[in-house]
């Protein structure tokens, strides 16, 4: 992976940056020995490491305005970091670049049930978000696998989801306001405890912004009552094409699951071997399908979707008769990742999204893409949504095997983007996606998002290096063709 | 240059690109039932997209419809109620709350998008901007571009889709969107809890959030507006709460609620009906008004209200828990000006002019004011896509 040259004038101004930054934090805030960077030097990505230039861990949003201020005044790049869990290498260090820690911002400022909102500071835990209000009945909805541990201002940044979304959405429906700093270090509050704007939507554009746009420095989450019950049906079958097409069954028949997952064969046995949650071992696809809501709803929903799987060719389906049954059920699913670690030295996880009805076709694929690159792939998804996770296996200390397994991924995604779909369904671009992005979008289409990042950074001082293949000068970009007549006002400044 | 009928984006490309070279502006428009809505626009010509219509793929069971943003929201909602699904955020006729000769359009999909128009379900199920999954367009700067997709989980590149709802054509030109559908509810029922006062009315649709029973939409009507309506409880204020799901699930959650509360309850074809009213704002829109709305924390709402005690005339009513307040009076100028004010002093929130009827869009902006970094920013934004302040210029704000 090729990361903008450094430039090594910075680095060698590195003793006189950080004296600088010291005058702007607390001395102790700024963290520059090898040993102790070495922390920072890596995200959930962790195949990629680079210790940043200097790491700095401010305490105040008044602080994190005048490093930014100060690093946009010295053209010093940026990179901001929340609990470093991004899978796709948002967070991943620059040798010329100040990593901006949000560690310390891990207060809860208001829990407001009148308003069914919660006030945070962007480095609080996302499962500390439903611990504050669980006793009152209450809960944040997006749940991404790395919930006790990913912050929610990263949840901003990546727009995450998790295996509810398809009933309540990902990170961006579930927002109503937030601050950010921009590069300037301007403070800036979009939203708030009211709905809709009014204006441009740039809240909507920061969710998912991976870092590029501004730094979020504070949240304002809508909080949902908890739902009465919450049952899950186990289904087995022996065909996955049967598996996907029973998953557009029941959405058809007008019920919206709280999630619907599906594992293959080897994901299946990875996950029992290891959780012995009751999978049926020989299936060859694997449903976990939950609903909730009032008792009597799901009840009665139950019974419907039962009859729907069946009708599908289900080999097997058991109902959870117990809250802890539902939990034995997720037990497998939930641990899948570290499962399929157990069975290979290491593995990589993918996260394409296809529209869903081409799901046999892609598992066709990705079975001869297996053959082909001779590696093992292990799949799980999240099959309401269509968004794939297969999970490739490999060992990194087979020379070659690494590359080998990127190749295949890179395939899969781009198949997903043939298909009709995309590259990435919640883990984000990063620098892992980075290169594919020309698979999915025209220049031009690269060209208009990178414009809207000359708004908010127009010395691409924020993050650079991660989700746009080819960086252009915001200059060149804003440059306009006349094509039907000579430029208008060629004396006017270009944007 | 003269006014353009786009058939394809190769017409709005076209059309744009020589707006650009003979340094004029486009207003862009669809049947013009929302032409009312925001400020007058700066234009030379007029580019009108409403023959970029039809629904171009539509996949029920994938939750998706792609469909040009011309085509007709009756048939959209045709094609929809067919295949029993809806748009969830259930967007209002803006034509009937705009009255007058618009009461009878139906407006097209990329107008609903443009404005970022939903109704009730919006406190629930989310916005306009929470559906729309992607889109191609021609920007102000003449070029083609797409982004998001066609299903419903993606998070590659940014979300320009958020963007392209609410910014009313100032940044680019739609043709191909597509949109995530629902199921639509099988069956509904309202509840009617009478109330004191607003803040109680407030505070008894807060409680009612704090149980599982699954609220979907909340209005609260004064007593003058719940008697034309034929809902008075005989409360001051009457609280109606809507429930949907199947049939089973919604009279056990009105029970339960109905013992909380000792409210009445009104059956779905009659409940259904005064939702769209609610929704339509006819209560207010039927009477020759101008019209605002505000959007604050629910909590807000009654500090909104209270600013207003001594100005005669201004009928209300509230949506969204109270969290969209709408006003009407017959003229509208002091009612404005002290909502902006009250509005400035809250932590959040917005007031806007939907209808004028007897105050004119030049005397009062219709969009509450941006402060200094953000309106440079707004113009940063609207600069990255069109430089030339080609499309819609001045719609939303004053050189934007």
């Amino acid at each position: 992976m090729l990361m903008p040259e450094p430039d090594q004038h910075v680095i060698d101004r590195r003793d006189e940056i950080c004296s600088a930054l010291r005058k702007l934090v607390p001395a102790a805030c700024v963290v520059d020995s090898t040993e102790s960077m070495r922390a920072f030097d890596a995200d959930g990505l962790s195949a990629y490491r680079q210790l940043p230039l200097a790491v700095v861990l401010p305490e105040t949003v008044e602080q994190i305005a005048a490093v930014m201020k100060w690093c946009h005044q010295n053209e010093i790049k940026l990179v901001p970091r929340g609990a470093g869990t991004s899978l796709s290498g948002g967070a991943l260090p620059l040798a010329d670049a100040v990593l901006l820690g949000l560690g310390k911002f891990n207060r809860i400022h208001e829990i407001d049930y009148d308003n069914r909102c919660v006030v945070a500071q962007p480095g609080v835990t996302n499962l500390a978000i439903t611990h504050a209000v669980q006793a009152d009945g209450f809960y944040y909805a997006p749940d991404p696998s790395s919930q006790i541990a990913c912050s929610v201002g990263g949840n901003v940044a990546e727009n995450s989801g998790g295996v509810h979304c398809l009933k309540y959405g990902l990170t961006t429906n579930n927002l109503l306001g937030i601050e950010i700093v921009t590069m300037e270090g301007e403070i800036l509050r979009f939203g708030g405890k009211h709905l809709d704007a009014g204006d441009y939507d740039l809240m909507g554009i920061m969710t998912g912004s991976e870092g590029l746009l501004g730094v979020v420095s504070e949240v304002t989450l809508r909080i949902l009552q908890k739902p009465a019950t919450a049952r899950a049906l186990l289904v087995g079958f022996d065909d996955t094409g049967a598996a996907g097409t029973a998953v557009g069954d029941v959405i058809a028949a007008g019920i919206i699951p709280a999630g619907m997952e599906m594992m293959d064969g080897l994901a299946i046995n990875a996950a029992e071997d290891f959780a012995n949650a009751g999978y049926p071992r020989e299936a060859a696809a694997l449903l976990i399908i939950e609903l909730d809501g009032p008792a009597v709803e799901v009840d009665a929903l139950i019974e419907r979707v039962e009859t729907i799987l069946r009708a599908a060719g289900a080999t097997s389906v058991r109902v959870s008769q117990s809250e802890e049954e539902r939990n034995l059920f997720w037990a497998g699913r939930k641990s899948a990742f570290p499962a399929v670690g157990r069975i290979s030295p290491d593995y990589l996880c993918m996260d394409g999204t296809i529209p869903r009805r081409r799901l046999p076709d892609m598992m066709r694929r990705m079975a001869a893409l297996s053959q082909q690159y001779g590696l093992r792939v292990a799949n799980v998804f999240h099959a309401g949504d269509g968004n794939l996770h297969p999970l490739i296996l490999f060992d990194a200390n087979v020379p070659g095997e690494l590359e080998r397994a990127e190749d295949f991924g890179a395939d899969i995604l781009k198949s997903c983007v043939e298909m009709g779909g995309v590259l990435t369904g919640e883990h984000g671009v990063g620098v892992e996606k980075r290169d594919l992005m020309t698979i999915q979008f025209t220049e031009d289409d690269l060209k208009q998002q990178q414009r809207l990042k000359c708004a908010f950074d127009s010395g691409h001082l924020l993050n650079p290096g991660k989700v746009f293949p080819h960086l252009h000068r915001c200059a060149e970009l804003g440059r306009l063709h006349v094509h039907k007549g000579k430029m208008p006002h060629p004396d006017l400044p270009r944007f | 240059m003269t006014d353009v009928i786009a058939a394809s984006l190769a017409d709005v490309k076209d059309a744009v690109e020589s707006a650009i070279a003979a340094e004029h502006r486009l207003e862009v428009r669809g049947t013009g039932s929302k032409s009312n809505l925001g400020r007058a626009c700066d234009f030379d010509a007029t580019l009108d997209v409403s023959q970029m219509a039809g629904i171009v793929d539509y996949q029920p069971e994938e939750l998706v419809m792609t469909l040009r943003a011309g085509t007709p929201m009756d048939v959209v909602e045709n094609a929809l109620a067919d295949a029993r699904q809806m748009l969830a955020f259930e967007p209002p006729r803006m034509g009937r709350i705009s009255g007058g000769p618009r009461s009878e359009l139906h407006g097209t999909i990329g107008g609903v998008v443009a404005a970022n128009l939903s109704g009730p379900r919006r406190l629930t199920a989310g916005a306009t901007r929470d559906y729309l999954l992607g889109f191609e367009a021609i920007s102000g700067r003449g070029e083609l571009f797409k982004s998001g997709g066609r299903v419903m989980k993606n998070v590659t590149g940014y979300d320009l889709s958020k963007l392209m709802c609410g910014s009313f054509g100032t940044l680019a030109v739609m043709d191909e969107i597509t949109l995530k559908t629902l199921p639509a509810p099988e069956t509904s029922q309202s509840l009617l809890v009478a109330c004191a006062d607003f803040r109680v009315a407030i505070k008894t649709i807060a409680q009612i959030f704090a149980t599982p029973h699954e609220p979907g939409a909340a209005a609260i009507l004064p007593q003058a507006i719940a008697a034309e309506e034929k809902v008075d409880t005989g409360g001051a204020f009457t609280a109606i709460i809507r429930l949907e799901g199947i049939a089973a699930s919604v009279s056990d959650r009105v029970a339960n609620l109905q013992t909380m509360t000792g409210g009445e309850t009104i059956a779905a074809p009659a409940s259904e009906s005064l939702w769209q009213r609610i929704r339509d704002v006819q209560p207010l829109a039927e009477k020759p008004h101008d019209l605002w709305k505000v959007s604050c924390a629910p909590s807000d709402a009654p500090r909104v209200v209270a600013a207003l005690d001594s100005l005669v005339g201004v009928r209300f009513m509230a949506d969204w828990a109270g969290g969209l307040l709408w006003f009407g009076a017959s003229r509208s100028r002091d009612l404005g000006n002290r909502l902006r004010a009250v509005v400035a002093e809250l932590d959040s929130g917005f007031a806007m002019l939907v209808r004028d009827v007897a105050v004119t869009r030049d005397e009062i902006a219709p969009f509450q004011p941006l402060p200094s970094p953000l309106f440079e920013l707004h113009k940063r934004v609207k600069a990255s896509f069109d430089p030339r302040g080609v499309l819609n210029y001045g719609r939303m704000h004053s050189g934007i």
